[in-house]
Order: structure tokens, then C-alpha cells, then sequence
């Protein structure tokens, strides 16, 4: 009587099982009813976003430097729930800022500095830092047919490791080499102890709500540079400032070069991204460069970028990230990227040079 | 049963394949039994093609050849071969190749359920699917140590350890499909174990010339961990002339470099578990893979954890082909509806 309750448990179990295989299977080729995940990425998000924003105050302790913009794309409304309430729209939406808006941002503290320090000084790269985004229990996005953009960027990470490992010059590390839990302050740790000189995370973007494919490109903007600005005016003026404030703005002065390059490298990544992926298809968006309160990009010293090479929410674009093709493809834009922004500065570098023997 | 009926239909043939990272393996309900090793080679050029004579190579004979082949391991972790498009396309010569050593008879219908290693499932099940997808009728993919729990019909409270050549796959079964938190994959494994053994060798013998792939052939006669009696002795040419070696001490410690990572992953897969089922769990641990031939490595994992209490560990009785043998068993209680869609 019980071999036969529990044989007949253990069939029903294997019909669960076999039926649980081909709705996996039917998931793969993209037929199963699959189930909307959408909140994740959000939350995801949110979380980074939220920790970015408790930085962000901090440091913004005596005041809002920001200027309101317009905001409000529908997929990430949920940010607006992180607002403090002392500041204004552009706070909280930081990572929703249209293109436009966010140049004219970029504009406004591009003035501000003249020249980027490290070309100056003709500052080597020697450590690229890759951080591919999530792991472990933290799966980022989810795609209809179950792909996890964890494993996707990790796997970008390692074939762009690889392919500037090949050029000798630059230790190129990781945050996880594997799929592992890293907290972002781990993220940051790692990045300070190894003395990485470059960091770029790779992530996934995932908009539940629009069909289409967008690449974009974060990098953290503490907008300092006005603060910096308005203590220089003073300073020039002939006010007394106590020695903090003068280390205050050598601080500044630094964040200023990190931000320069930070936008710089930003720009060569989402330039190579994007025009390399509109040769190959027209079915994707440019959402450009844009400053947000990322923390992993804010507790970085050195310059750091955050881009969002794909987009997972896209069905075809879940297919094309399946094959190697298409990550390895991801991984070449991403090096064309980092060599271009390290090789600007190099002929500049130069340049600067011959001027000064002559 | 339904299962039963469309078994015996001669229309049908059922076949479970275990494509690995170092061998690939197919079993057929012809009862035919094939494994390969993974390696796909191409020739170089117009000449290597007329000395090889054919246009793809497989297994021992790419090795053999790989002097005037571009070889490819199409699952080795992490590392594709010059050619990004080739590992893609060495799946699939390997899948036709197999296909064809299991002999289906012209109008059979093939149903095949592939056994992929977990790690590479995440990012390639689709591109897998696309390989496989045109030498068959219809196709399952499932995890690798999934299809051996469930060839030895472990489906409610085990864990499989799966010790491949890139990987170790650790597997907890109760009762559903393993999800995320059910599996890990460390990097511990069979290849790990051969970089080990080169540099240990390289250590002791430096005047001693040998490669990698002899390094592997001596792991793969001679592995063992904790005690052996006999000498293991290997000749090892130096300056061109065979010399005899004696490497038990290097065989042991570069297969023992991986069991503190897999003792530790084992624990800590059964302490997440609910704690009323560990100790069912703990009763049930099976080591399957390669790494089930290293001699002594039951009771080496077996000792480790007994200061967790009572534990029972197992070898798969036949390695080589449990990940096949378990995707056939799939393939055959599968219901024919199932497939038809896919």
C-alpha cells in the first residue's frame, strides 16, 4: 500500500518534471507563454539608483545644484518615488533625462574646465577595471526567454578582457571573474585596491513598456563644478577661505578631471557602440551619453562609465545575445571604445609635446 | 502507456546526447552507444586538406592531425578559438557526427533531448538550439547534471556533483526543474587539474619535454587521491631520448587541488537546503563526470564531510555515458505531444 502511494508520487513527480522541460524548451524557441518580468530590472535599478541618491545628498548637503529638468519617461517613473522631497524633479529622474536636456547639461560644466589634467600630465592607463553588472542572486533583467543579463554581460566582460589583454600594455581585471554575489561597495573596493585606472560596467537595459532597442552610456556627474566655480569666484575676490575650503576645491579640482574623462570615455563607448551597431541594423536608438547618480560610477576615483549596451526587453535582441556572434561583436565595439578614448589623448598628448620643444 | 507504445514505434528513434566540454556522448533507443572527444578540426589549407583527406575532422583523429587542422573544444569554458563563428559550427559538426555514428535508419524521425553543461546553458541555449535544430525532428536542451539525476532516477532529495573537464557542476534535485539556486558551477575541474600537473612536472623535471595533452593522458591513466601502494611511472622524453619518471606525487596533489573547492561547495549546497531534507541529501550525493574515474575521490569527499554528520557518497557507474543515458531516459518518457512543437 505505501510502495504504491509512493510510487505514484514519484510518477506524478517525473510527468511535472517532463512537462516543466518542454515549457523550458518552448520558452527557448520563444513560444511558451512567458511571463512579463518587468519589476525586476526596475527594482534593480531603483535599489542602485537609491544608494547613488543617499551619496549624492550627502555630498550635496547644503543645497540643490541641479537644475530642474524635464523628465518623466514612463518606464522609470518609479524613481520619482526616491525623490527627496527638498529637491526637484531633477534629482530623483537623473537617470531619465532625454538626450537633449542631459547635452545641455553636459554643456554647462563643460565650460568650466579647460584642460583634461591627465593629458596634461601625460597619465598613463594601466589597469582597466570591467565590472559586469549583477550576479549571483542578483540576476538583473530578465528576458522573455529567460536569459539573464548577469550572465550575458559576464560573458561580454570576459571576451572583451581577452581582447585587450592581447594588446600587453593593460592589466585588465574584473570585479567577478564568475557568477557570484558582488555588493557595488565591493565593486568600488575593488576597484580602488587594484589602483584600476579605467572602469567601465557593462549592464543590460531592459524597458518593459517600449519594443525597442536602445543603447546608452551613464556616467556619474557629481555637479560639483559649480560649487567649484562659485569658491574660485570667491576666492578671487579676495575672500578668506580656511584650509579645508582650499582642499575642498583641490577635491573639486580632481572630481573635475574625473568627470572630463569619465564623459570622455563615456562618449567614445557610446559612439562605438551605437555607430557600429547601426552599420550592421537600423532598428536601434541612440539615447547618448547622460550623467547619473550611479554608485558604482560615484565611488570610483578614476574615470567610470556605466553603459547599457543592449536591450533586453527587445525579443530579437534576446535572440541576438544568444549567439556568440552578436556578445563578441558587443565585447569589439567595446574595446574600438576604450582604444579610442585612450588614444585621443595620446595624440593630444603628443601634440602637446612637439608644441613645447619648439 | 502512452510512452510505452510510441517507444516500440519504429518511426521514432530516440537519442540522448551529452555534449561535454572534453567528450561528447550519444545514446540511442537502437541501443547503440557512441562517445567522441570534443575536439572538431578543420584543415588549414588546400594542402593539409590532401593529406588529411577530409574536410572535417573529429575527436582523436583532430588531435592526431592538429599539426595542419584548426582545431576547436567548441565548449571549452570561457575560450573560443580564433574564429568566433567557428565554435558555433563545430556544435554542430559534432551533433551531425554523432547523429550519424547512432545510425538511424532513413525514415526515422530523430527525438533528440542534448545534455549541455550548466555554465554554457545561460548564454547559448538558443545558439545550441540552432545547432542542433537541423539535423533533427524535434529537441529538448536540459542542464547536464539534471539529465544524470534524472537517468539514475534521483528526482527528490540529491545532489549531483558533475565534475566535467571546465567545470564542476553541483546539482540539488527535489522533486522540480533545478532553478538558479539549485545549481552552482565552479571552475575547479578536470582542466584545472591539468594545468596543475604541467606545472608540478614542469617543477620537478624541467630538462623533461612534454605538452599539455600528454599531461592530460597521464591524469587520465594514473588519477588518484589519498593512498595508492603502487608506483606511477611515466616516460617522459629528455634531450629526445625516453626516460622513465616516476610522478605519483604530482598526479596526487594536482587531483587533490581541486576536492577543498568541491568539499566546500557540497556543504555549502546542503546547508542552504531546508534544513528537514539535509540530511536526506547528505544520503544521497552522487559524483558523476570525469572526475567520478579520479581513484579514492569517494571516499576523500565522503571523509571530509563527515564531520556534518552521516553521509553517503556515490560514483555513477559509468561515466562516460550517465549525461547520455539520462537524456535518452528523457527522451523516451517524454510524451509525444511534447514534441511535437519543438
Amino acid at each position: 500500500m505505501l510502495t504504491t502511494l509512493f510510487k505514484r508520487r514519484k510518477t506524478r513527480v517525473k510527468s511535472d518534471l517532463l512537462r516543466e522541460i518542454y515549457e523550458d524548451n518552448l520558452r527557448i524557441i520563444g513560444q511558451g507563454k512567458y511571463p512579463r518580468k518587468t519589476g525586476k530590472k526596475a527594482s534593480v535599478v531603483l535599489k542602485s539608483v537609491l544608494i547613488g541618491l543617499i551619496a549624492v545628498l550627502v555630498i550635496l548637503a547644503n543645497g540643490n545644484y541641479w537644475s530642474p529638468l524635464s523628465s518623466s519617461e514612463e518606464t522609470r517613473t518609479e524613481y520619482i518615488e526616491a525623490r527627496e522631497p527638498g529637491q526637484t524633479a531633477a534629482l530623483g529622474t537623473a537617470g531619465t533625462l532625454d538626450f537633449a536636456a542631459s547635452s545641455r547639461d553636459v554643456q554647462g560644466f563643460m565650460d568650466i574646465p579647460d584642460m583634461p589634467l591627465s593629458r596634461v600630465f601625460g597619465l598613463d592607463v594601466k589597469t582597466i577595471m570591467i565590472d559586469p553588472g549583477h550576479g549571483g542572486s542578483d540576476s538583473g533583467a530578465i528576458g522573455m526567454m529567460k536569459t539573464k543579463e548577469k550572465d550575458i554581460v559576464l560573458d561580454i566582460a570576459k571576451r572583451l578582457k581577452r581582447r585587450l589583454h592581447k594588446y600587453g600594455n593593460y592589466s585588465v581585471l574584473m570585479t567577478r571573474e564568475y557568477d557570484k554575489t558582488v555588493s557595488l561597495q565591493e565593486r568600488v573596493e575593488l576597484a580602488k585596491i587594484s589602483k584600476a585606472d579605467l572602469f567601465v560596467s557593462i549592464h543590460l537595459n531592459f524597458l518593459p513598456s517600449k519594443p525597442i532597442n536602445i543603447i546608452e552610456t551613464y556616467y556619474f556627474g557629481p555637479p560639483a563644478d559649480r560649487k567649484t566655480l562659485y569658491l574660485a569666484e570667491k576666492e578671487n575676490a579676495g575672500s578668506r577661505f580656511s584650509l579645508s575650503d582650499f582642499k575642498e576645491i583641490i577635491g573639486k579640482m580632481g572630481n573635475t578631471l574625473k568627470l572630463q574623462e569619465s564623459r570622455e570615455l563615456a562618449s567614445s563607448l557610446q559612439k562605438s557602440l551605437f555607430v557600429n551597431r547601426r552599420k550592421v541594423t537600423s532598428d536601434v536608438y541612440d539615447y547618448g551619453v547622460k550623467r547619473a547618480p550611479f554608485v558604482v560610477l560615484l565611488g570610483v576615483d578614476v574615470p567610470a562609465v556605466l553603459t547599457e549596451v543592449s536591450c533586453l526587453s527587445n525579443r530579437d535582441e534576446e535572440t541576438k545575445l544568444n549567439t556568440e556572434l552578436h556578445r563578441e561583436n558587443i565585447a569589439r565595439y567595446l574595446e574600438a571604445g576604450i582604444l579610442d578614448y585612450l588614444n585621443k589623448g595620446e595624440v593630444i598628448y603628443e601634440a602637446k609635446r612637439e608644441q613645447e620643444r619648439r | 502507456m502512452k510512452q510505452k507504445e510510441s517507444k516500440k514505434d519504429d518511426n521514432n528513434l530516440y537519442v540522448g546526447i551529452d555534449l561535454g566540454t572534453s567528450r561528447s556522448a550519444i545514446v540511442a533507443s537502437n541501443s547503440r552507444k557512441e562517445w567522441i572527444e570534443s575536439f572538431v578540426g578543420w584543415p588549414k589549407d588546400f594542402i593539409s586538406q590532401q593529406v588529411v583527406g577530409k574536410k572535417v575532422l573529429f575527436g582523436s583523429e583532430a588531435l592526431e592531425h592538429r599539426l595542419s587542422l584548426d582545431v576547436c573544444r567548441p565548449l571549452q569554458h570561457g575560450v573560443i578559438k580564433e574564429g568566433i563563428e567557428r565554435s558555433e559550427d563545430a556544435v554542430k559538426e559534432i551533433i551531425k557526427y554523432l547523429l550519424k555514428l547512432a545510425k538511424p535508419a532513413s525514415d526515422q524521425k530523430i527525438h533528440a533531448v542534448v545534455g549541455v553543461p550548466a555554465d554554457t546553458l545561460k548564454v547559448n541555449k538558443i545558439a545550441i538550439r540552432n545547432a542542433v535544430a537541423e539535423s533533427v525532428n524535434s529537441l529538448m536542451v536540459v542542464s547536464e547534471p539534471f539529465a544524470v539525476a534524472y537517468g539514475l532516477n534521483l528526482l527528490t532529495n540529491a545532489l549531483v556533483i558533475d565534475t566535467g573537464a571546465g567545470t564542476t557542476d553541483f546539482c540539488i534535485m527535489h522533486g522540480t526543474i533545478p532553478t538558479e539556486e539549485d545549481q552552482k558551477t565552479i571552475l575547479s575541474a578536470g582542466d584545472y587539474i591539468d594545468e596543475q600537473l604541467f606545472s608540478y612536472l614542469s617543477e620537478k623535471y624541467p630538462n623533461a619535454k612534454f605538452n599539455k595533452n600528454m599531461v592530460r593522458q597521464f591524469k587520465e591513466q594514473h588519477s588518484f587521491v589519498g593512498e595508492l601502494s603502487e608506483e606511477i611511472e611515466v616516460e617522459i622524453p629528455v634531450d629526445g631520448k625516453p626516460v622513465t619518471h616516476n610522478i605519483k606525487q604530482e598526479i596526487k596533489r594536482a587531483c587533490e587541488s581541486i576536492l577543498p573547492a568541491i568539499v566546500e561547495t557540497t556543504i555549502e549546497m546542503i546547508v542552504r537546503f531546508d534544513p528537514e531534507f539535509q540530511e536526506k541529501i547528505k544520503n544521497n550525493i552522487i559524483i558523476a563526470g570525469g572526475g567520478s574515474l579520479i581513484r579514492g575521490i569517494r571516499e576523500y569527499v565522503q571523509d571530509a564531510l563527515k564531520e556534518y554528520g552521516p553521509c553517503h557518497v556515490a560514483l555513477v557507474k559509468d561515466p562516460m555515458f550517465a549525461g547520455a543515458e539520462g537524456a535518452l531516459k528523457l527522451a523516451e518518457d517524454m510524451p509525444s505531444q511534447y514534441w511535437e512543437p519543438l
